[in-house]
């Protein structure tokens, strides 16, 4: 009566749990997890279920995180409880990271894929050529010469001007310095309609590190950490304090706009395509948007080199983005699935389309050769520049990037003090000091967990 | 082993229950043994897993207090129930009755163990996923651990005391001037004779209760290093405001509501529906609301010419618009609760006044406020454990913490050290000073709720 | 009897506050019929993109899925823990037992204890059994709790003894003392207690975001966040349209039981 009916829907209800899970198990699966939500996601979703037709014996699933730092986190949780994909997105600041992490039994996390080809110079017919990857890519992503994991989306920081308002306020030439940003601020907000602000870029440690890279500077020890393990940051470096002070000094005239949040990548593009500032510091990753999205709100986006500090040699950018890793423990067949996937899924037709989408750098020249070949750049004159600013670096550990244990700590610290500063107006030497301390300490307790 | 500090908390032990002994008029030398074995006994309880490390000779005073601290927590956890035993076993036959409670009624005869099997889901439930993990965030708390790495290593009390650095303000000092003051006053005022009827005296004690809450509030805040004390400044800021705007606005609307007026019924369910929205889904929508770009609010604003806020951009108008979401998330529990409070005051006590010749205000201030403490009590713990906990979903939503952490609440807090920067250790030490608050209140809860809060019925 | 005497006060009042607090869900609605175009030319009317938000938040971010997922979620843990406080309610009133008051305060003590403190050696707990991206992480835990037990030990606590003693004349065991006398008079207590947990658990939030990962057992309220970003010319609307749906079942929930959800409080039966 009442207790059997209840007892039935409980058993109901516990029912749903063995239903839930339940998994088709034909044919192998390969879960790939990505930092990106938006068209992105659909992007590679689109890839995967070609892949799938191709490869009828696999079957790829992605799935969207919010942003890198959410993925990094949930992926850190997965393998806690062993519930970790096939494959998964790390930004680069990731990468020492990856290379250390251990599961609780102490296995590597990752497999580096060098490691997994075992000299195959193929895997199902796809080819695995990485002679064809651009220098950039390249000098980054190899340890010790080899590829750790498959470079996917890569970019570097670039600036967009609003050329139309630009014009109006008599600015003839794109500035290229700090100084000359400054200029041309000053003109455009003595105009009559002028723009609420004049330039903006999200509070996210890349762009300082870009610009400390610029400056030669390095953001670790040892080389930036590449000739050996880095023991020690240089947050509040010379080069580090100019960057800061300047973009303070910018806010304080009024003319840097901070759209309040940290890493708020949403929020300043819609300020630049709203027209409330003329000029925006951003990923090459959405040069394609932008551009498209300036056009429908009635204005041209031009892409140019990020601007630099006047008063020293520019040695130029890095840059960014994120590479995809194979987790360590698969079965030889899943892992044969998930490298068949990673190669096919990086190819010259799919890096050059990626590249077109997006505005993240073909990270093939075989690709880059296809889009010349294909007219892409003389109609999309933006689209060249992430990949020009990336070649103009001169080689350097500076321009190679930082490699350092707990980065993405390291930088929640720098974003942290930043925005202290800009919302709080904290002094900027002090501020930069005591966040040096910090990422010091994080560093320390990183490296002997894991040195 | 660290043998002073052994003897300095069987020392303490014993003096308790050598008075727990006089109390109950038995040989008090036989509560000095006794103690003395609890207080050894409760000196190791943290001690023997830290080692006694918070004394080594090259720990910081800070490490030293903290140790000393623990030694006497750990005495007065494992005395104080030895001495309710003590009491309960040397009471006379009667007491002995009345300290174990109430008896049971139409008991049913069955061997002992069919109750623990009823009982079994129950506690095993709460003994694997509450009390192991509690212990084991005391483990945890020692430690210097990071998600993706096996290794860890000890760390004593360190990731406490980087938390800590005592440095009490002018504020703290203030408020205990003023505690004094009023309580030397009130004193002084007593001693001259009947003070139930003295307006100054009847006013300074219903002072006196805020002016302690605000000097313990002060003086907690004052204990923590200046980032975490921002961290902890802005949870007791928003929990506040969440609190007093939410009973006030709540009481006010209920009393509206409680009129006997035509679809009293209707109005009430459009009232108190938004309790059972999420707090997740409050934070969304608020954050669409308070949107610099496309939302509702600032439009609004720009059209009445009041300008344009940059909610999500100001430190304190960040704080602002969590406490607006949470006030609007918890307005429909505190109606819900207050039309039945106000149902509950017997509408004969009422009339009662009202034919005393009190006006409606009067009314209101002399019979249907204190009418409702027992309520308001209640709900400014549910409320206190809202603003504590589940904010965390609003916060996630509408701000992730910032700008520069003002809204980042203690829960938050040890979201983003633990899950987000991977440090399990002081995400942990985290949870244990949230743990100690919590504990805090819900003692307060008890000695207060036993006692009756209402005089008025 | 009336306290104030201009009843027409009264209802204006009333209804203005029913508007203020309604005012962030008709908001809500408006805009998750709209594109972003509509919401940015602030029309207070309902926009043209219901079909097209409807579409992306149900078959391109699958939260129908969600919601079943939060619904099964709710459900076991609403019976389940209506059932172990039942039992445990039981133990306590009706027997006697060596150590009751140890057993009583074990119960006690876990009401300074809520999950949120605990959050990071409770995930490290239940990863170690295995269940990371499994249904039992998210119900087994929640299965029981004082404040069921106390609800229902207070309830019965209440209840004139001459029931069961009535009932053990009858011969009827304590199980069939609960189902066949207790549990039919006690109906509002359960329905309280169901509505706490139903919306309790349905709006869960912390802890399914950090054990669930996997897409096709989340809770609704973490898939919310895969909404914020659908697509650049539809981020209001979809997001809105979400936070719409994923609030009616909690609130239909609560408005039905509302009264039992009153009365299932002893507060407001005592003085």
């Amino acid at each position: 009566m009442i207790r059997k009916s209840m007892l039935l829907l409980l058993a109901l209800a516990f029912s749903v749990i063995a239903v839930a899970p339940a998994l088709a198990q034909n044919p192998i699966e390969v879960k790939v997890w990505i930092a990106f939500t938006d068209g992105r996601l659909d992007w590679a979703r689109e890839k995967a279920a070609a892949f799938n037709q191709q490869f009828p014996q696999y079957n790829v699933i992605i799935e969207g995180y919010d942003n890198y730092e959410t993925l990094f986190a949930s992926t850190a949780l997965a393998f806690e409880n062993n519930t970790q994909p096939s494959v998964v997105q790390y930004f680069e600041a990731a990468t020492q990271n990856a290379l250390d992490a251990k599961t609780a039994s102490g296995e590597p996390q990752f497999k580096p894929i060098f490691e997994a080809l075992a000299g195959r110079e193929e895997v199902n017919g796809i080819r695995a050529d990485f002679d064809d990857i651009v220098p950039a890519v390249r000098n980054y992503y190899t340890i010790d010469g080899q590829f750790a994991s498959m470079p996917w989306n890569t970019s570097s920081a670039i600036m967009f001007s609003n050329a139309n308002m630009l014009e109006a306020a008599g600015v003839e030439s794109i500035p290229d310095t700090w100084a000359g940003i400054e200029e041309a601020c000053a003109k455009i907000m003595a105009m009559e309609n002028a723009p609420a602000h004049c330039i903006t870029w999200p509070n996210h440690g890349w762009f300082f590190e870009q610009s400390v890279a610029q400056q030669g500077a390095e953001l670790v020890n040892n080389g930036n950490g590449r000739q050996a393990r880095a023991t020690e940051t240089f947050i509040a470096s010379d080069a580090a304090i100019a960057f800061v002070s300047w973009w303070k000094s910018m806010q304080d005239k009024g003319y840097y706009v901070y759209t309040g949040a940290q890493r708020d990548w949403t929020g300043t593009y819609n300020a630049f395509i709203a027209q409330n500032v003329a000029f925006l510091i951003y990923s090459s990753s959405d040069t394609t948007l932008i551009t498209k999205d300036a056009r429908e709100a009635g204005f041209e986006a031009v892409a140019s080199f990020m601007p630099h500090n006047g008063d020293v040699e520019y040695v130029g950018n890095l840059i960014g983005g994120a590479t995809l890793w194979l987790t360590n423990g698969l079965s030889k067949e899943a892992e044969d699935a998930a490298l068949t996937f990673l190669l096919w899924f990086s190819n010259t037709e799919n890096a050059a389309e990626w590249h077109q989408v997006t505005g993240y750098i073909p990270i093939r020249t075989s690709a880059v050769e296809l889009l010349e070949a294909q007219g892409w750049y003389e109609e999309n004159p933006n689209s060249r520049v992430a990949s020009a600013q990336l070649a103009a670096a001169k080689p350097s550990s500076a321009t190679a990037g930082a490699l350092v244990g707990g980065f993405p700590a390291i930088r929640n610290v720098v974003t942290t003090a930043i925005e202290n500063i800009l919302v709080n107006n904290a002094d900027v030497v002090e501020t930069l000091k005591a966040a040096q301390q910090d990422a010091n300490r994080i560093l320390e307790e990183y490296n002997l967990l894991n040195g | 082993m660290n043998v002073p500090i052994m003897a300095m908390a069987a020392a303490v032990g014993a003096a308790y229950m050598a008075w727990v002994f006089r109390q109950m008029q038995r040989p008090f030398w036989w509560g000095l043994g006794l103690g003395a074995l609890t207080g050894t006994l409760g000196s190791l309880l943290f001690m023997t897993p830290l080692d006694f490390c918070t004394f080594e000779p090259e720990r910081k005073p800070m490490d030293n207090a903290l140790g000393v601290l623990l030694v006497l927590a750990g005495v007065a956890i494992v005395s104080y129930p030895t001495g309710w035993l003590a009491r309960y076993f040397l009471a006379r036959g009667e007491d002995r009755k009345a300290l174990r409670g109430e008896q049971v009624k139409g008991a049913f005869n069955a061997p002992f163990f069919v109750p623990l099997l009823l009982l079994a889901p129950t506690l095993v439930i709460l003994a694997l996923f509450l009390y192991y993990p509690a212990l084991d965030l005391f483990r945890l708390s020692t430690l210097l651990a990071r998600l993706g790495t096996p290794r860890t290593a000890f760390r004593c009390v360190d990731n406490f005391s980087r938390l800590l650095d005592p440095n009490f303000t002018i504020v703290t000092l203030g408020l205990l001037i003023a505690a004094l003051v009023i309580l030397a006053v009130m004193w002084f005022l007593r001693r001259r004779g009947d003070v139930f009827r003295n307006d100054v005296y009847r006013t300074l004690s219903s002072v006196l209760p805020i002016v302690l809450l605000f000097l313990l509030l002060s003086a907690t805040l004052d204990l923590f290093e200046a980032n975490y004390r921002s961290v902890v400044f802005s949870t007791f800021y928003i929990a506040g405001w969440t609190v007093s705007l939410g009973l006030v606005i709540g009481l006010a609307v209920a009393y509206l509501a409680f009129q006997p007026v035509k679809g009293a019924s209707i109005y009430r369910t459009l009232l108190i529906w938004p309790y059972a929205v999420s707090p997740a889904i409050a934070g969304i929508i608020f954050f669409v609301m308070f949107d610099p770009v496309g939302g509702i609010i600032n439009h609004v604003l720009g059209q009445l010419g009041l300008g344009q806020p940059q909610w999500l951009k100001d430190p304190w108008l960040a704080r602002w618009t969590i406490i607006i979401a949470s006030v609007w998330k918890t307005l429909g529990y505190n109606i819900l609760f207050y039309i039945a409070g106000l149902q509950n005051i017997a509408n004969d006590l009422l009339e009662a006044a009202a034919i005393d010749g009190a006006n409606a205000w009067q009314r209101f201030y002399h019979v249907v406020l204190p009418g409702l403490s027992p309520i308001t009590f209640f709900l400014v713990i549910t409320n206190i454990t809202y603003a504590f906990f589940e904010l965390f979903g609003t916060v996630d939503f509408l701000t992730r913490g910032g700008p520069a952490g003002s809204t980042s609440i203690m829960i938050y807090e040890i979201y983003t050290r633990g899950i987000i920067e991977f440090d399990i250790g002081r995400a942990a030490a985290q949870s244990i000073i949230l743990f100690i608050m919590v504990i805090g209140v819900t003692i307060f809860q008890f000695r207060t709720s036993g006692r009756s809060v209402s005089y008025g019925a | 009897m009336s306290l104030i005497p201009s009843r027409w006060y009264i209802h204006l009042l009333l209804w203005l506050a029913c508007f203020i607090i309604g005012l962030p869900l008709i908001y809500a609605i408006i805009v998750a019929t709209q594109t972003n175009a509509e919401v940015l030319s602030f029309n207070f009317s309902f926009g043209t993109a219901l079909e097209r938000n409807w579409d992306a938040v149900m078959n391109v971010r699958k939260l129908g899925n969600y919601m079943l997922n939060s619904t099964a979620q709710a459900l076991i843990v609403t019976i389940g823990k209506t059932v172990l406080s039942l039992l445990a309610g039981l133990a306590f009133v009706y027997f006697r037992f060596p150590g009751k008051w140890l057993v009583f305060g074990f119960v006690l003590v876990t009401l300074m204890m809520p999950t949120e403190i605990l959050i990071i050696a409770l995930f490290r707990f239940v990863s170690s059994l295995g269940w990371g991206d499994n249904f039992l992480a998210i119900t087994v835990p929640f299965l029981a709790s004082a404040t069921g037990a106390f609800l229902f030990r207070q309830h019965f606590a209440n209840l004139p003894a001459e029931l069961s003693e009535a009932a053990q004349l009858d011969g009827a065991n304590p199980l069939q003392f609960l189902f066949r006398v207790l549990i039919p008079i006690s109906w509002n207590t359960i329905g309280a207690l169901a509505v706490i947990q139903f919306v309790y658990v349905w709006n869960m939030y912390l802890w399914p975001l950090l054990i669930i990962r996997d897409e096709r057992i989340q809770v609704v309220q973490v898939g919310l966040g895969a909404l914020r970003n659908v697509d650049a010319s539809l981020t209001y609307g979809p997001l809105m349209l979400a936070a719409v749906v994923a609030s009616v079942p909690p609130v239909i929930v609560f408005i039905l039981l509302q009264r039992q959800f009153l009365s299932g409080f002893a507060i407001t039966r005592d003085k």
